[in-house]
């Protein structure tokens, strides 16, 4: 399905179009694709009638997040979230001229994974949309995200 | 006539080359690991650093952000103790203003900035040694530094700066030849498709003399893309071998 990695530079002249879909790492110019970065070929069968041909680094540093992409940030707003708790959201916009990026927590998997209560303590989630303080057993409303349990931390 | 002759009667310069001979490059990427992407070359005894960061959201004036590409901001530097006097104004003044704009230009037309809308890359050079040719060196060294960070680029960014002596071009000028009234030209070219992303020249020269000067610039260029070439290359291998490829 893979064909072994060939090393190429930016220039490099990789295929025709006619040969290849191109990728990312890659760019098309009169009809051929060349290389934009430093590092391995990859060819890839997806399926369809033309391979799609990429290059890839070995330390894939992720630049900036792409639409579909899953960050985590820090949110403001009061409804679901509280000022300094840590929210996983997805990237659905990348906006426009004078906003940034547009999130959403509209997910069962996103929402709040962190948080900590008006007492101070680190609060534990006992729905989608309640969390409950250990210390005063006050509960309060967060959109909880909803973790595979091999990655919660006792 | 005593004193130093530029181009002698059997075709040697200053330093022993002959007129297209490229002085000797060495380079090494990848010298800081705090940057995203940096590295370090020599021409000759001209020496630069080059350190890239980004793409990364707008900081400072965010009225700069451009709406559908990245914008590049570029830094020239001197180091104080890179020329022969001490220097008493490293950066700010204004050839190094002219330099930071001239290398801004050149990486617009090969960075593929419309890949990073609303962002921002930096690349930040500093001559540590000044021997002739600060902007060609600046811009390999750049290059280099562009291709270490992963950034697309359409192509590498080569440049050499040439000169004409009695009818003959001479390639890669050194300090001594740069202020010994020779009429310098600088271009940056991306060797694949031989487009030429800047050429600057202040001095006097013949219109019949122009294209010849500029072929000779073009040719030293694609000498240094070959040895750029083998610098990534080596880097790429060395890489791959530690991470057990």
């Amino acid at each position: 399905n893979m064909s072994p990695m060939k090393l190429c530079v930016p220039g490099d002249k990789l295929c025709s179009a006619e040969d290849c879909i191109p990728g990312t790492g890659v760019y098309l110019r009169h009809g051929y694709i060349y290389s934009s970065l430093a590092g391995y070929v990859l060819r890839k069968n997806e399926g369809e009638e033309l391979p799609v041909i990429s290059v890839v680094r070995e330390t894939e540093t992720q630049l900036l997040p792409d639409v579909g992409a899953i960050v985590t940030c820090k949110v403001e707003t009061y409804k679901s979230f509280r000022p300094g708790d840590i929210v996983l959201a997805k990237v659905i916009s990348l906006g426009d001229v004078q906003s940034n990026y547009l999130l959403t927590t509209a997910e069962n998997e996103l929402g709040v994974v962190v948080a900590h209560s008006e007492a101070g303590a680190q609060m534990v989630p006992i729905s989608w949309c309640e969390m409950q303080c250990p210390l005063t057993h006050a509960k309060e409303f967060r959109k909880v995200a909803r973790v595979q349990p091999e990655y919660l931390q006792a | 006539m005593a004193g130093l002759e530029l181009l002698s009667d059997q075709g040697y310069r200053l330093d022993g080359r002959k007129a297209t001979e490229l002085r000797k490059l060495q380079a090494r990427m990848g010298v800081f690991t705090q940057a995203d992407g940096s590295a370090y070359l020599e021409q000759g005894n001209t020496k630069a650093l080059a350190v890239v960061y980004g793409p990364h959201e707008m900081r400072g004036s965010r009225s700069r952000t451009l709406h559908d590409r990245a914008v590049i901001n570029c830094q020239y530097s001197m180091a104080t103790f890179s020329t022969a006097e001490r220097k008493r104004r490293p950066h700010g003044d204004r050839k190094s203003t002219e330099m930071s704009l001239h290398l801004k230009q050149t990486f617009e037309a090969a960075v593929m900035t419309q890949l990073y809308p609303r962002s921002q890359i930096d690349i930040y050079v500093k001559i540590l040694q000044s021997d002739g040719g600060n902007y060609s060196v600046c811009v390999n060294a750049a290059t280099l530094a562009v291709i270490d960070a992963g950034i697309p680029m359409r192509d590498y960014v080569c440049a050499c700066t040439v000169g004409f002596v009695d009818e003959t071009p001479l390639a890669d000028l050194c300090y001594a030849e740069e202020n010994g009234g020779v009429s310098s030209l600088a271009l940056a070219l991306l060797p694949r498709g031989g487009q030429i992303a800047l050429l600057q020249m202040d001095a006097r020269l013949h219109q019949d003399h122009l294209e010849t000067l500029i072929e000779a610039a073009m040719t030293a260029c694609k000498g240094v893309s070959k040895v750029l070439d083998e610098v990534v290359r080596q880097h790429l291998q060395e890489a791959s071998v530690l991470t057990g490829e």
